[in-house]
């Protein structure tokens, strides 16, 4: 498969001027300035297929949104190298530009005043999108996310989840082949969320488009991602399959079982010891049904951020 | 340029003066409200320059009461297409992260304040048309036009956009570096307030006005077209005049172009 | 009553004193501001001695008296006309409204942007100036008239920026009213004999800048009549009486209207 995205050794440095509070503090800091170096992202490495969908997961401040940045031109890096599509991203080259998307939730880029259908019809002009295929597209989008009555009022009068709706399908109109999504379920009821994610993989399996998703929400990742990596302090914690992320970093098991007189049994075991600990119950006790869980993939993140 | 690329830039604009258009025309009363606070202006000049010439003969300097009212009743719809995106709203725009949006897209971010205010021009100038009327009734411009004159006029008040659109980009770059540039700026509007003609008929200006005019765009944008239509321009002067604004267009495109790769490396260090 | 304005006064210096820089550049402007008005008029008596029957000088007190006045509407009057209007359209005046004092009061003194007070203080020296130019000088007389009249100008502005504020409640989009007060508060730098005969009564009575800036400059300059003192104090009254009755009836609309 070819490779789409390419990461090696990239870096993010922030200088942050830095300041204690008092009045005597912020007089000094008017003469002298104090910097503190802030490594938002310390040398990641990771490459991704064309038509992976990857999740980025982790906390705050993790890196996660400033990683997809670099990887969309917005940020310069520090240091290290990255290639999308074979393009190195803050050449910020034409071409690259009309194959890829980034859609950050919480933020506009279509023009506030203007019905969505005003802004497609400038983007159909910028990326230069032939009529025909243009309107396919775009009915096809926006059927696919039922948004045929909101197109046509002004976005300022949109909810916060029918603005991220219309913010997808205009930053799809020109069947970009890598799509950059920084928390696009963010603030979003539930529904919503159901709904722009069954869309993004619906896009992935039509188009083939390889996506690159930022969340701190684990629903988006378990819903969309086969892959996941784990992003804290700037580094890459863990990058692999959903399922081994539990192996990896959970300690525990959690056994559950009921027992003949209806009795239901709920114990929590270190990992090494499940299978010992399941004989045991078996053996001692009359159990009608027995499962072996893994702890809840949220406690496990918890337990790797807490690092 | 390739044939597609002239096709999808004349799109992109005729696609941004209709939805201007049809945006702007719900705003109307605002609009109106907008255009009497600046319509005081040039009224407030002609009428305190009409009162000097009705003391003095007539005239001030050989410019007769109808010669001020032409050139304040023309000001009026200069002044309008001279509004752009002003670079103290540089500093929002920034901060709201207007510019990661614009940055995704592969055009440059000009086109979006050059089409954008360019198709809110159309409802502001039928705006300006009874007002026109209406000052015309009060002040009886002497207004004879030659054919010539008209077509350059048209001209030049679109070429006055685009230089007048160059200076705000480029002055608004100036936010990626610092934002205490509100003085900045002041010390640009002043100058362009003194040397642009928009007190006063330039040859009405102290000797040393004139002269510094000469060398700065400001003149080129505002004296120009008005005196284009209003005065008595020979052919000659009106197409050098035309030619001092292809000349500025150029000099501040330059600018723009040359500034931008260094006003994006600096945004993309820290970024919003 | 007197003790609120004065926390509110207080709270306003306290905050904006965070904002140290904030002076340097009101300072800056205040200067640019006064440079460009003494250069339009010096620019103006280039070309003649006397404008209107007004010389340079007395003139110079009008500019001073129009600056001074900006000071204090840009400081106190218009910080807290446009966030009742902001507040209106976002529907957030039912904060304002719920406290126990009169809706009027509070919104008229929370807000206080204290560096634009600069202006206060260059349009008093420019007045000084132009008063030490005047043929026939200025008695004490006239110098408390003066201070009088121009605590009416005062009264007459902040009406004036009531009534405007209070069409917030009917229309909602307001974004305009700065460049419409600053537009018409220009014609406020020349006598207002210059202006033609209807243009003149509109700049006195429907935009009480006539009232505002040329009645004080009057005073100090020998040309005011008691009837014209007699009229001013009259519209004040009118005027203070009807924004009021104006801001009330806007009121009982919109907590009517708001869910």
């Amino acid at each position: 498969m070819a490779v789409v995205v390419e990461v090696q050794g990239l870096t993010k440095l922030f200088r942050v001027p830095e300041r204690e509070g008092g009045l005597r503090a912020s007089l000094r800091s008017l003469v002298h300035r104090h910097w503190r170096e802030v490594r938002a992202v310390d040398g990641v490495d990771f490459s991704i297929e064309a038509g992976e969908i990857v999740g980025f997961l982790g906390p705050n401040g993790a890196g996660k949104t400033t990683t997809l940045k670099m990887l969309a031109g917005l940020l310069y890096p520090t240091g290290g190298k990255a290639a999308v599509l074979g393009h190195v991203p803050s050449r910020r080259e034409r071409d690259y530009l009309r194959r890829m998307t980034l859609v950050m939730g919480n933020r506009n880029q279509l023009q506030w005043d203007l019905p969505a259908l005003d802004s497609f019809e400038l983007n159909r002009a910028i990326y230069r999108i032939p009529r025909e295929q243009f309107r396919e597209t775009r009915d096809e989008l926006v059927e696919l996310l039922d948004i045929g009555d909101l197109v046509r009022k002004p976005v300022r009068q949109l909810s916060l989840g029918e603005r991220m709706k219309v913010e997808v399908v205009g930053s799809l109109l020109h069947l970009p082949q890598v799509l950059f999504l920084d928390e696009p379920t963010i603030g979003l009821d539930v529904t919503m969320q159901k709904r722009i994610r069954t869309f993004i993989a619906e896009y992935n399996r039509r188009y083939g488009a390889t996506v690159l998703l930022t969340s701190h929400y684990m629903a988006d990742v378990k819903a969309l991602c086969e892959r996941v990596v784990v992003i804290h302090h700037g580094k890459i914690l863990f990058d692999g399959r959903l399922a081994a992320l539990a192996d990896e970093f959970a300690a525990y098991k959690t056994i559950e079982a009921v027992l003949a007189d209806g009795e239901r049994v709920s114990i929590r075991v270190p990992k090494a010891e499940t299978s010992r600990r399941t004989a045991e119950l078996l053996a001692e006790h009359d159990v009608h049904d027995l499962t072996v869980e893994d702890p809840p993939i949220e406690d496990v993140i918890e337990q790797v951020f807490a690092q | 340029m390739t044939e597609s690329a002239v096709r999808s830039y004349y799109d992109f604009y005729a696609t941004s003066v209709r939805t201007q258009i049809q945006t702007q025309f719900q705003y109307r009363a605002a609009m109106w409200m907008y255009t009497l606070g600046m319509v005081a202006e040039p009224t407030i000049y002609l009428v305190v320059w009409t009162t000097i010439a009705r003391t003095h003969g007539g005239s001030v300097d050989g410019v007769g009461t109808g010669a001020f009212a032409a050139y304040y009743i023309v000001w009026t719809l200069v002044r309008t297409m001279n509004i752009v995106f002003t670079p103290f709203g540089w500093e929002w725009r920034i901060r709201e992260g207007q510019f990661s949006g614009w940055l995704l897209k592969p055009i440059h971010p000009i086109h979006y304040d050059l089409a954008s205010f360019a198709g809110q021009k159309v409802p502001w100038i039928v705006l300006y048309l009874p007002i026109a009327v209406a000052l015309s009734l009060v002040f009886h411009p002497a207004l004879h036009p030659r054919p010539v004159e008209v077509v350059v006029f048209l001209v030049a008040i679109w070429g006055a956009y685009v230089i007048r659109s160059m200076n705000a980009f480029a002055l608004g770059m100036i936010t990626f570096w610092t934002t205490r540039v509100a003085a900045i700026f002041q010390v640009w509007f002043l100058a362009e307030l003194l040397l642009s003609g928009r007190l006063l008929p330039l040859p009405l200006m102290p000797q040393w006005a004139q002269t510094a005019a000469a060398w700065l765009p400001f003149k080129w944008t505002f004296y120009f077209p008005i005196e284009a239509l209003v005065g008595n321009m020979s052919t000659g002067s009106l197409v050098v005049g035309l030619g001092m604004q292809l000349l500025w267009t150029a000099i501040m495109a330059g600018a723009v172009l040359g500034m931008w790769g260094f006003a994006l490396r600096q945004y993309t260090a820290v970024g919003n | 009553m007197l003790r609120l304005v004065g926390t509110f006064l207080r709270l306003g210096v306290m905050n904006e004193m965070q904002y140290r820089t904030n002076f340097f550049i009101a300072a800056f402007q205040s200067v640019l501001a006064v440079g460009v008005g003494i250069a339009v008029l010096a620019l103006v008596y280039s070309h003649t001695t006397s404008l209107n029957g007004w010389t340079e000088s007395q003139l110079l007190i009008i500019l001073g008296i129009q600056i001074l006045l900006g000071g204090i509407v840009h400081a106190t009057i218009q910080p807290n006309m446009e966030r009742v209007v902001t507040e209106v359209q976002d529907g957030k005046l039912d904060f304002a409204l719920t406290k126990p004092q009169d809706s009027q009061l509070i919104v008229s003194v929370r807000q206080l942007d204290i560096w634009q007070a600069v202006d206060v203080v260059s349009g008093a020296i420019v007045v000084g100036v132009g008063v030490s130019r005047l043929h026939g000088g200025t008695g004490a007389g006239h110098a408390l008239a003066f201070l009088a009249l121009l605590g009416l100008g005062a009264v007459f502005l902040y009406c004036f920026w009531l009534i405007l504020a209070t069409g917030a409640f009917w229309i909602v989009n307001m974004w305009f009213l700065s460049e419409l007060f600053e537009g018409m508060y220009q014609t406020g730098r020349w006598p207002i004999g210059v202006y033609p005969g209807w243009l003149r009564y509109s700049m006195t009575y429907l935009v009480p800048v006539g009232f505002a800036v040329t009645v004080p400059a009057e005073a100090l300059t020998h040309r005011l009549q008691w009837s014209t003192v007699v009229v001013a104090i009259g519209f004040a009254v009118v005027l203070a009486a009807f924004a009021r009755w104006f801001w009330r009836f806007g009121l009982r609309r919109y907590s009517g209207a708001s869910a």
